[in-house]
């Protein structure tokens, strides 16, 4: 059903995941409404529009914090303190994980290993990766995205 | 490091000089092999590629580094991200390709501008050959590591695997042959065409050590001299290839090469290596690895899926102190019946940390 050169033609902004991937960066999460602008814009059915948004770890069809906190979960994070580095988002954020803040600011998730391993406990703080971890760089963390 | 080297599209230069199916000779020749893990013949990859009837062709340059543990490509991408550009226009020459996507990882996003800049660097050199590179950003997900998966992220589906053949040399994106090469292959073939390489390897190297990183070496070292360039922050007792790789002992004296590795039941992979000291619960690592796998199956095949499920409702017993010696053999079998039945490569290697856990360190799981 799509094979062809479609895909070539269409360059790599136009394809459904950069243009997913755009509308989140906008609007924070992808609503209802904007799979749907999506599919009339495209052609592309609703349905594998929304197949498409609910399979990537970095999709939100629901409404997140401004800012999303993934502490990285990989073993090499494991084994150099990435639960106490948990501990202490939770604790300073006031939040469990996988909550939103009341302000909206935050969301605290966990994710795959983010390639961070040599300079672990790692986290990716909406595009950027923050390494070596302590309570003193979370702090900093925290008061810059306020 | 030779991955670092500035070559400056001088072996892309060399290449053009040639006919594409001498380029092809002189890869195959150099024995260079796949660094994402399946350590298959590039060279033979790139002549399959060519052959294969369809007049239009594509690459793809796999930079979805998910294995838990690597870091090789960040480090690419990083440093010499136009070694990768040239690579990439060296294997589209050769197979004679006019289209090329990058498909880089979400969490690598910070990655891309060096990309973007090197292409429009070297924009006059790419027009040589009027290829076209784009890059695609992944929105998280390890399963789009699989070439078949990666084809169908970009095809606007979800990237799901699917069984091969057709393998993607004869029928990949949008059903071209395609060839599908990793970030550090890729950094490898203009050196090649420089006459200025070295069969070496990028270990990716953590743990509890005080010193990680990535460490270019051959195979076939011992286990000690990868380990003491860690510089180990206490004993070491275990070696996880990264979460798909399965764990062994630490022995000083094993050789780190793809059957070494293999006939002790773990699998080298992308020479991913992470250092576990004496202080730590290998079950406990277990339990990460099976969140893991939990998490990132893409659902499409039953084992995987729900097999994965129920391991980590076994490790979750067993981490807890409420397992018994049926829990451990329904463990075994799990492990072994996933690996056997799943669709691709991620389901079969998902219990390898098991299988290998169980039988170097099953008396931790009966504690």
């Amino acid at each position: 059903m799509l094979r062809g050169r479609h895909i070539f033609d269409k360059g790599a902004s136009k394809l459904l995941i950069s243009r997913l991937r755009n509308i989140q960066k906008k609007e924070g999460y992808l609503s209802e409404e904007n799979l749907k602008g999506v599919s009339k814009e495209t052609k592309i059915p609703i349905t594998r529009v929304y197949e498409v948004a609910t399979f990537y770890s970095f999709f939100n069809v629901k409404k997140k914090g401004k800012h999303v906190i993934r502490l990285c979960n990989s073993p090499a994070c494991l084994v150099n303190g990435s639960e106490n580095i948990l501990d202490i988002f939770e604790k300073l954020l006031g939040i469990k994980l996988g909550q939103t803040t009341e302000d909206g600011n935050f969301t605290l998730e966990t994710t795959s290993c983010i390639g961070c391993c040599d300079e672990s406990p790692a986290a990716l703080v909406d595009e950027k990766a923050h390494t070596n971890l302590n309570e003193d760089k979370i702090k900093e963390i925290i008061e810059k995205c306020k | 490091m030779q991955v670092t080297k500035k070559t400056e599209f001088k072996g892309f230069e060399k290449a053009v000089n040639l006919k594409p199916e001498e380029v092809i000779q002189v890869v195959k020749k150099s024995g260079l092999k796949g660094r994402g893990g399946a350590n298959f013949s590039t060279g033979l990859k790139w002549e399959f590629t060519r052959k294969s009837p369809n007049p239009t062709k594509v690459v793809i340059c796999n930079a979805d580094e998910g294995e838990p543990g690597t870091f090789k490509d960040k480090l690419i991408l990083t440093e010499n991200p136009s070694i990768v550009i040239e690579g990439i226009a060296i294997a589209a020459y050769a197979i004679g390709a006019k289209f090329a996507y990058i498909y880089l990882r979400a969490e690598y996003e910070y990655l891309k501008e060096n990309l973007e800049k090197a292409i429009e660097e070297y924009k006059a050199e790419l027009d040589k050959i009027e290829l076209n590179i784009d890059i695609v950003m992944g929105a998280g997900a390890y399963i789009c590591g699989d070439e078949t998966a990666i084809m169908n992220s970009i095809q606007e589906l979800r990237g799901e695997p699917h069984a091969k053949p057709p393998y993607p040399v004869e029928s990949g994106l949008c059903n071209y042959p395609t060839t599908i090469n990793n970030v550090a292959t890729l950094a490898n073939v203009p050196l090649i065409m420089l006459d200025e390489w070295d069969d070496l390897r990028l270990y990716s190297l953590s743990g509890n050590l005080d010193s990680p990183g990535v460490y270019e070496m051959p195979l076939g070292i011992t286990t000690k001299e990868l380990i003491e360039k860690g510089t180990p922050k206490e004993e070491i007792k275990a070696l996880f290839f990264g979460c798909a790789g399965g764990c062994l002992p630490y022995d000083p004296e094993m050789k780190l090469d793809v059957e070494s590795v293999n006939e002790k039941g773990a699998m080298l992979g992308s020479c991913t290596v992470i250092a576990i000291g004496k202080s730590q619960s290998i079950p406990k690592i277990c339990k990460n690895i099976a969140e893991f796998f939990v998490h990132e199956s893409c659902g499409k095949c039953t084992p995987c899926r729900e097999g994965n499920f129920r391991v980590l409702e076994i490790i979750n017993k067993i981490v807890e102190n409420k397992a018994d010696e049926d829990d451990l053999n329904a463990l075994e079998d799990l492990a072994i019946f996933i690996n056997k039945t799943s669709l691709c490569g991620l389901g079969q290697a998902s219990n390898t940390h098991i299988k290998t856990a169980l039988k170097y360190f099953r008396e931790e799981f009966t504690k």
